[in-house]
């Protein structure tokens, strides 16, 4: 089993943050970017979470960081998703393929 | 405490199971499924904030990640309801189970080197300084957010976070009303 290390944490911080880019760079589906983007904060926020704990232990900045980062991903994930739902409403699908014509469609 | 074999095998399980669930997420052909798998990935990801001495960060994860954000994606997946044989989704299953070579390998380029970097650095990275008695406990970090707030740079973007929120609420509720009409 692996030591339980800042190196490590960074490395599966890293490897999370890479799976999440994939999912953004791959998925077609609105709804999927959205999750993928998940994903990738995720990795973002233990990168945090860990600096604070192996290099910083006398203030938890790194935590604090944590909550304004979920503050952020709720906000973003409000506003997309309602996004999505007026799309879904104009168009009755929520492939990034059309979407990244809407401007084609307004001509 | 807890011995270092625990912790390194508690450490271990947990990113190996927050690495599964995040390639799930990732390929699962169902949105609501991938939902699910995301919600899942939350709980060892909580697991390591315990071990890295951030109880209150891992309960927050579970509370309002799990409990909040991720019910609007599952609210908004169910509103939406897409059947992914019809195509709504945007992917046909002929592309399912499919994997992009190039944006695939590019990644694990990036992966390979950042990795390294992080290896070859191991020896600076891993010196540091233990964390105090009493660090990352809700006593603490309130004592860091609201200590002195009139002067508290930390508790005046704390509260400005706030507003972003209320930006964001007004945002979504503009955005779904219909034109012209009411709501």
């Amino acid at each position: 089993m692996p030591d339980f290390t800042l190196s490590n944490c960074l490395t599966l911080a890293i490897v999370i943050f890479l799976i999440g880019c994939y999912g953004l760079l791959t998925r077609r589906s609105l709804i999927m970017i959205l999750l993928s983007i998940e994903v990738l904060l995720n990795g973002v926020n233990m990168v945090f979470i860990s600096f604070n704990y192996f290099r910083w232990g006398t203030q938890e900045l790194g935590h604090y960081f944590f909550m304004l980062s979920i503050g952020v991903a709720a906000v973003e994930a409000a506003i997309g998703l309602s996004m999505v739902l007026v799309y879904f409403r104009n168009y009755h699908n929520i492939s990034r393929d059309q979407a990244s014509r809407l401007s084609e469609d307004m001509a | 405490m807890l011995s270092s074999n625990i912790v390194s095998l508690l450490f271990g399980l947990s990113s190996i199971c927050l690495v599964i669930l995040s390639l799930a997420v990732v390929v699962a052909f169902n949105p609501v499924r991938s939902t699910l798998m995301l919600i899942a990935s939350f709980l060892p990801t909580s697991l390591v904030y315990l071990l890295l001495g951030a109880p209150f960060v891992g309960i927050l994860q579970i509370l309002v990640y799990a409990g909040a954000i991720m019910m609007l994606f599952t609210f908004v997946i169910m509103m939406v309801n897409p059947k992914p044989e019809s195509g709504e989704l945007g992917e046909s299953t002929k592309t399912k189970n499919r994997i992009n070579w190039p944006i695939f390998v590019s990644l694990c380029i990036a992966g390979i080197l950042l990795v390294w970097q992080v290896r070859l650095r191991s020896d600076v990275l891993n010196l540091g300084a233990k964390p105090a008695q009493n660090f990352g406990d809700i006593a603490s970090i309130s004592q860091l957010l609201f200590n002195d707030p009139m002067n508290n740079p930390l508790t005046v973007s704390f509260e400005l976070m706030s507003f972003l929120i209320l930006i964001g609420i007004i945002a979504a509720v503009s955005f779904s009303r219909k034109e012209g009409g009411q709501s």
